[in-house]
């Protein structure tokens, strides 16, 4: 297994008060991980404190405001701590890039992870936009019911979230998936504002979605190309090749 | 995982060249998902910055299915120091075969132009004995 290297920047210091939360968003179904975390980032201002590589990875640098900035950045403040890539998680490197977080996760002491993401719908009205809650641990099934969010009961998980969910049920790190329902092949901004609204709840933190709302078609287009490299890198997972054991030939 | 030769590198699978906004003719080319259903297929295209009476749908001679769209208002880019200015989407595709060309119907909701193209049947009943 490679190594995702995490920058020697992202060494977390001990916190006075709560318990260490990560947040994770990558690009995926409707982008909603994408949006929420970084609005979440913006909103709590929250600093850049190191990045994730991998050899594997795209080799893609991004420039904001002169600094130089690497696809996968790790911020903070307090004792919430967030991932954001900004490019989508090839299949190949999705266990290396997971089981890295997982560690990181391990060594930083934190306690809880919350990945905010999308689930299929066929219905495209905002009046059913719902996020609904997956847990790994009774902690969060807890914190669900005190804030009467909906499990999630039934369905199939494939691809970069199936791998998220399995690897931090390995390492026993508590793990709250949140699915939104949206259009899974569009940039769904307007999903993503619940996705932002429960999030926030969860987090017990003050947010105001009003300028996403007026932002909405902007961002689409905004994100249009991301969307069109997430769904090469969706296409990918359900290419991947199965091997047909010899008996069955 | 990344080619081992640079120059294996089909260039189509480069992403600069899978975008396709038309900078010169100041058009984006929209995102689109094709969907197939027992009794139809269903397309749909992300027009968003646009309004249902702006949009226009047609069959072109080569039987490929088109829609333009004009923007409500100039969508600016900026890039590299650079700006471009877009002021419609556009894009053209194929049409699956078996289509019943005479029913297809579009709908404009939530900034999502949808057209459902019915399937046509054709064959001969096989006789179960």
């Amino acid at each position: 297994m490679k190594k995702i290297k995490v920058a020697k920047g992202a060494k977390i210091n001990k916190t006075k008060k709560g318990e260490k939360i990560l947040l994770l968003g990558f690009p995926g179904n409707g982008l909603i991980g994408t949006f929420t975390i970084s609005y979440l980032i913006a909103h709590l201002q929250m600093k850049l404190v190191g990045d994730v590589s991998h050899p594997d990875m795209p080799p893609t640098l991004f420039i904001e405001n002169g600094e130089v900035l690497g696809p996968i950045r790790i911020y903070r403040k307090d004792n919430i701590y967030a991932i954001i890539s900004d490019i989508p998680v090839f299949p190949e490197i999705a266990s290396d890039f997971v089981s890295s977080i997982a560690e990181f996760c391990t060594k930083n002491k934190i306690r809880k992870v919350i990945v905010p993401s999308g689930v299929d719908t066929q219905s495209t009205d905002a009046k059913d936009i719902k996020t609904y809650g997956l847990p790994t641990d009774q902690t969060f099934e807890k914190i669900m019911y005190e804030n009467e969010m909906p499990k999630f009961i039934a369905g199939s998980i494939i691809g970069t979230d199936a791998t998220v969910i399995t690897t931090f049920r390995n390492y026993k790190i508590p793990l709250l998936m949140l699915y939104t329902t949206c259009h899974p092949f569009f940039p769904d901004p307007q999903a993503s504002v619940a996705a932002i609204t429960t999030l926030a709840k969860l987090l017990k933190v003050h947010v105001d979605t009003t300028d996403i709302q007026k932002r909405i078609d902007y961002l689409k287009i905004q994100h249009k190309n991301l969307m069109q490299e997430t769904l090469g890198a969706l296409q990918a997972e359900k290419q991947l090749p199965s091997k047909i054991p010899p008996i069955y030939r | 995982m990344m080619p081992q030769d640079w120059f294996d590198i089909g260039i189509s699978s480069l992403p600069m060249i899978k975008f396709l906004d038309d900078q010169e003719q100041k058009c984006l080319n929209p995102l689109s998902c094709l969907r197939e259903h027992e009794s139809k297929w269903v397309i749909e295209f992300d027009l968003p910055l646009v309004e249902k009476k702006d949009i226009s749908v047609y069959l072109d001679e080569d039987g490929m299915i088109v829609v333009e769209a004009k923007l409500k208002e100039t969508y600016v880019d900026s890039k590299g120091g650079k700006s471009f200015e877009y002021e419609y989407f556009k894009k053209s595709l194929s049409l699956p075969k078996n289509i019943d060309t005479k029913n297809i119907s579009a709908r404009f909701s939530g900034g999502i132009l949808t057209i459902t193209l019915p399937k046509l049947y054709k064959g001969t009943k096989i006789q179960i004995n």
